[in-house]
């Protein structure tokens, strides 16, 4: 049965280059599958290309490429990315460049877009779209002015066609996680694009391995203890078969491992519903998938269905919603927590007095309960606390508001209850973005596809 | 007898907007049998207070011996938007781990 392997270099903007420079050396792949975008990213990306054209893309690709292209070019093994964010031709532009002073002759570099829609959120709310939020039922109205980004989750279709058109590296923007590896199956496999059963598993795989280290030994908590040389971890080495299955290995020789238990752990991250994992391409039904152990470090990954994909695709809007203004300060023995309860109080009072505004405040004890907060853990023994960090937090309307929490905790350091210490220096003010998820209909996103010769 | 979910699970958990899902995994058959009888929405509602302000939905995973709770509206508004500091809900499994079981099915 055909087969091929994929390799995960990347899970998530800024993720360590040296796995994948390893997985390149050492692996005998066929694919690099690079996913660079979280929720947040995108409005960072965007707020970055609306300074400057020519940024909006997630830089680590160029890196990334330094340390791994020429080898991949030599030997076959393609590189597909949505490093290219909210800006897909600038990445590109700069992957051009990089493959140019490399002296790359002859490499193609693809580039996928359509997945951008925040210029036409008028043309579409007058075409009926009422892009309502999906989890609270508003509408669009109540934060249409404060839209900064607006991407739809496009499938394979881009990455397949560019794999057709002879790429050795795609670029896209807004692709779903999971369709920087099905583009490849379908491209491989000649899968048909309503082959359900057969995108459902490789849906399912995809999730398996996409968040990299995570999978392999990174974060597990089945016996943290036991994984093997963390700071060396492998990513994920995958064999996926025509028919759909696949097993899942790491590089040779790197740390970490592979087990049923690492990969149940990324199976059940951030999953909803395991019976309707829903994705552009196809619906995974991963809730009788079956892991087996056939060899050290090798599962074997089958029993996942497939549904039919949904008829609209999921778009993910942010919108600005404010700045978040911080401070920490620490008490010590004796009577630790009282001062610091005493310190709350002094910062509030001083807040007051400077007439600031804010939606809500939250009030965490770091090293207590900073974790989950005074919801499920009360305040800690009062009498014996060699010390205790506060951190007080609040959600404010502009960023003038946000810097007061630090400047009238500053005070604190000389003016305050005794033994105050830990306050340190003044932290950046971070705007807040709200993610507004929403749908429309499949139709009316069209992707294209350029590629490149050097 | 009282035990605690991690003497018999280990977990993970993440985000999706305002939602927190935790995943737990018995170690054994007879454990997933455990944690299917006592670990259920009501028990996981008790033992996370106000911290998780909406619905609790529970999944099963039967060849893996796992459960999924998808608890909404807890991360404070969202990753992005959340003034908590585990904003993404990294760690919320491991309270769930702490919570206290019957393992005689009484």
């Amino acid at each position: 049965m055909k087969s091929i392997k994929i390799g995960t270099g990347l899970a998530f903007w800024g993720d360590s280059i040296r796995p994948a420079v390893d997985m390149v050396e050492r692996a005998d792949i066929d694919y690099l599958c690079c996913d660079h975008l979280a929720e947040l990213t995108m409005s960072i990306l965007n707020k970055q290309k609306s300074r400057n054209p020519d940024l909006g893309y997630t830089t680590d690709i160029i890196p990334f490429l330094r340390g791994v292209v020429e080898k991949c070019y030599e030997h076959g093994i393609k590189i597909i990315s949505n490093s290219g964010g909210s800006n897909p031709q600038a990445c590109t532009a700069q992957v051009v460049k990089l493959c140019n002073e490399l002296g790359l002759k002859g490499i193609k570099i693809a580039t996928v877009t359509g997945d951008d829609i925040l210029d036409r959120i008028d043309n579409l709310l007058a075409d009926d779209v009422a892009f309502t939020n999906i989890d609270t039922g508003q509408k669009l109205e109540e934060i249409r002015e404060r839209v900064t980004h607006a991407n739809v989750y496009i499938g394979c279709d881009g990455i397949v066609e560019a794999l057709q058109g002879g790429a050795d590296i795609v670029i896209c923007g807004r692709v779903t996680d999971a369709a920087l590896y099905l583009g490849p199956m379908r491209y491989e496999f000649g899968w048909a694009e309503d082959d359900w059963s057969r995108l459902g598993a490789g849906l399912g795989v995809a999730h398996c391995v996409e968040c990299g280290g995570q999978a392999t030994g990174g974060l597990y908590s089945g016996g943290w203890n036991d994984m093997d040389r963390l700071p060396s971890l492998g990513y994920p080495v995958t064999t996926i078969f025509e028919n759909g299955e696949a097993i899942m290995s790491k590089t040779p020789g790197s740390g970490g491992a592979v087990t049923v238990g690492t990969v149940s752990e990324q199976l059940v991250y951030e999953v909803l519903d395991p019976s309707n994992y829903l994705s552009a391409d196809a619906v995974a039904d991963v809730s009788q998938i079956k892991l087996e152990e056939i060899a050290p470090d090798q599962i074997r990954i089958y029993n996942i269905m497939g549904k039919p994909a949904p008829d609209t695709l999921k778009v993910n809007m942010g919108y600005r919603a404010g700045f978040v203004g911080e401070a920490n300060f620490t008490y010590t023995w004796p009577d630790a927590f009282a001062k610091a309860q005493a310190g709350l109080s002094f910062l509030k009072e001083r807040l007051r007095q400077v007439n600031f505004q804010s939606s809500d405040t939250r009030i965490e004890y770091i090293g207590h309960n900073s974790m989950w907060g005074p919801e499920v853990i009360p305040p800690p023994d009062a009498e014996n606390l060699d010390e205790i960090v506060v951190r007080f937090a609040a959600r404010c309307p502009t960023k003038e508001e946000a810097s007061k929490v630090f400047t009238e905790s500053v005070p604190l350091y000389n003016n305050g209850p005794a033994g105050a210490s830990g306050i340190g220096t003044r932290p950046p003010i971070k705007e807040l973005y709200g993610i507004w998820p929403c749908l429309i209909p499949r139709d009316l996103i069209l992707t294209r596809v350029t590629v490149e010769e050097i | 007898m009282s035990i605690q979910v991690w003497d018999i699970a280990h977990g993970r958990s993440g985000d999706k907007g305002d939602i927190c899902n935790i995943g737990l995994i018995a170690r054994t058959e007879a454990d997933y049998e455990i944690l299917c009888r006592e670990v259920t929405p009501t028990r996981v509602r008790e033992h996370f207070g106000d911290l998780i302000k909406g619905d609790i939905d529970r999944y099963e995973l039967p060849n893996i011996k796992a459960l999924n709770f998808v608890c909404k509206g807890a991360l404070d508004g969202g990753g992005t938007l959340s003034l908590r500091s585990d904003h993404l809900g990294k760690v919320m499994y491991t309270w769930l781990l702490r919570m206290e079981i019957d393992i005689d099915g009484k």
